[in-house]
């Protein structure tokens, strides 16, 4: 079976933690691999959420997944936001923390957005850059993941998988393969998934994320708002046959059904990990 | 790199003016903001289009997103005006507002922390000073729901003051407290909110509010202009003798036992952390 470098345990099948869950959870207690907080959702809390959150992680092995970090941006790195991370990341006993490989805002404003970076040598020197700075501040790999996107730039250098590998191999950074983003962005920009996936080096996967979308029509949109279609978990059985098994979340960030829903979502993708296990002996 | 090619930091710049600009994105894209990075006529040397859509629709994709981002968040903090104001005007109060104060936080919970000031620079919106209360209600909402917890002063520290210690010892709330006046009267709209009654008409009434936190849950103690009086010496750290003193200014026992009962409840709320004595 494949590893990632780091040795980063395989923890099965997780959730996103969600407010409207937390009852369910403490009270309930499902039988969980692991749940993934969103970061900035308890860095600036003392109240109900992160007392929530203390319990949780009491129980529950925790990833932390940001949506700030804006390692792509051009402004300067926010060493108050990361202090903040670092110390949640003790606090919860988190395994890993992870972000995206992208922008969120420049000359100090932030559009909360995971906006498209240009694949370019000059974006891969300077991303690559800081990965750096930040992995030394936070001491521990950083975990990126794949974007989903909704434009192309003219002077992209190389197609994103290039750019990811790249990125990841000579920052020396972790990634968070997000399959149904690898469907989305394929279907937007018109490029073949499974070239994506079989570029992706095994060593560096640390975790993966599955999803639901809208599609539009002309374009699908990363809603999080829905079941995973049957494309993206094919997607995922040729991602873990070509990486191998790895903690694997379900995000469901809209129109949230009740935790039962979702957990049953996520445990589709036992099936899945189940033939890869048995492929392999 | 080509001379024509733009680099990373005009290109973030550019594309930021484009997502964040109020009105369609046709216009983002030609307006000076934009267009002093990138000309509208360069659009597509910069962007490409796909199968299906055009390079201006690609970029309307991000564009359109980020009002109904800004619009969510506000919404989360301010449910209330939200609520009254009903969501096409509320959404013009977003669009203006986050032009005048953009999140420049790494979390949207700052969001809107200047939105009753917006009602301040901005008194010709309809309703400015009735918002400006509303607003401040539900900011004070959410400070109080995300401030730090403290702990809560119980009756054994209470006892163990000594009884001539009582003139000068001075109370300290707990951190998820906040003590507010009102020119209008707020509390029948974050009611009718809860309730899903139609909101009331804004109306010219002084109110007094303590909000607090309990058991996680945000509370509030409606008050007389009296209570609040003594509150507000109490927790600006008078001596609870001057303080008491103050409000039982007719030292009539009626008056005095009112007083005392307002205390009561106060301490039994668990709006005090500690009490120096």
């Amino acid at each position: 079976m494949k590893d990632n470098r780091w040795g980063f345990p395989d923890l099965g099948l997780g959730v996103g933690l969600r407010t409207t869950h937390y009852a369910h959870i403490l009270s309930e207690k499902p039988d969980i691999g692991f749940f993934e907080i969103l970061t900035e959702n308890y860095l600036d809390t003392g109240g109900r959420p992160l007392f929530m959150l203390d319990q949780i992680a009491e129980r529950y092995p925790t990833v932390m997944h940001g949506v700030s970090m804006s390692i792509g941006s051009t402004d300067p790195i926010d060493f108050d936001y990361l202090a903040k991370v670092k110390a949640l990341a003790e606090r919860t006993g988190s395994l890993w923390i992870s972000d995206h490989i992208c922008w969120t805002g420049v000359l100090g404003r932030n559009t909360h957005d995971l906006l498209p970076l240009p694949y370019t040598e000059e974006t891969l020197v300077h991303s690559i850059n800081r990965i750096k700075i930040v992995q030394e501040f936070l001491e521990r790999p950083l975990v990126l993941e794949n974007p989903s996107t909704y434009l192309e730039f003219a002077d992209n250098d190389m197609t994103e998988w290039e750019f990811v590998v790249r990125l990841a191999e000579e920052a020396d950074c972790g990634l968070l393969f997000d399959v149904n983003n690898v469907y989305v962005s394929a279907y937007n920009h018109g490029y073949d998934p499974v070239a994506y996936i079989d570029a992706i080096p095994a060593d560096r996967v640390c975790q993966y994320h599955l999803a639901g979308h809208t599609n539009k029509g002309t374009h699908i949109i990363d809603t999080h708002s829905d079941h995973v279609v049957d494309p993206v978990w094919e997607l995922f059985g040729h991602t873990i046959r070509n990486v191998g098994l790895r903690a694997t979340l379900l995000e469901w960030d809209a129109d949230i059904p009740p935790f039962e829903i979702v957990h049953r979502e996520v445990l589709k993708a036992e099936g899945w990990r189940r033939e890869e296990v048995a492929d392999v002996a | 790199m080509s001379p024509e090619r733009p680099g990373l930091a005009r290109l973030q710049r550019w594309m930021q003016e484009v997502v964040v600009h109020p009105g369609a994105v046709e216009d983002a894209i030609e307006a000076d903001d934009a267009t002093r990075h990138i000309t509208s006529g360069r659009l597509t040397d910069v962007v490409l289009p796909s199968h299906s859509m055009t390079a201006v629709e690609r970029v309307g994709v991000y564009h359109g997103m980020y009002m109904m981002r800004m619009e969510e968040a506000l919404e989360t903090d301010y449910p209330v005006i939200r609520y009254h104001l009903g969501d096409h005007q509320f959404g013009h109060l977003v669009a203006e507002y986050v032009q005048r104060f953009p999140s420049t936080s790494y979390t949207l919970n700052r969001l809107g922390d200047h939105l009753p000031q917006f009602f301040v620079d901005e008194p010709e919106w309809p309703q400015a000073a009735f918002l400006y209360d509303l607003a401040r209600l539900e900011l004070a909402m959410t400070e109080v729901f995300d401030e730090e917890e403290s702990p809560i002063l119980g009756s054994e520290e209470l006892e163990a003051v000594p009884p001539d210690a009582w003139e000068t010892a001075r109370l300290r709330p707990i951190s998820a407290f906040r003590l507010l006046d009102f020119k209008h009267a707020v509390i029948p709209h974050l009611v009718a909110f809860h309730e899903d009654r139609p909101a009331p008409s804004p109306r010219r009434r002084a109110s007094w509010v303590a909000l607090y936190r309990r058991d996680y849950s945000v509370l509030r103690l409606e008050l007389s202009r009296a209570e609040y009086d003594l509150l507000r010496e109490i927790v600006a750290a008078a001596p609870l003798g001057d303080a008491l003193a103050a409000a039982a200014a007719s030292k009539s026992p009626r008056q005095q036992a009112k007083v005392f009962r307002w205390f009561r409840t106060w301490i039994s709320e668990g709006l005090f952390t500690e009490i120096e004595s």
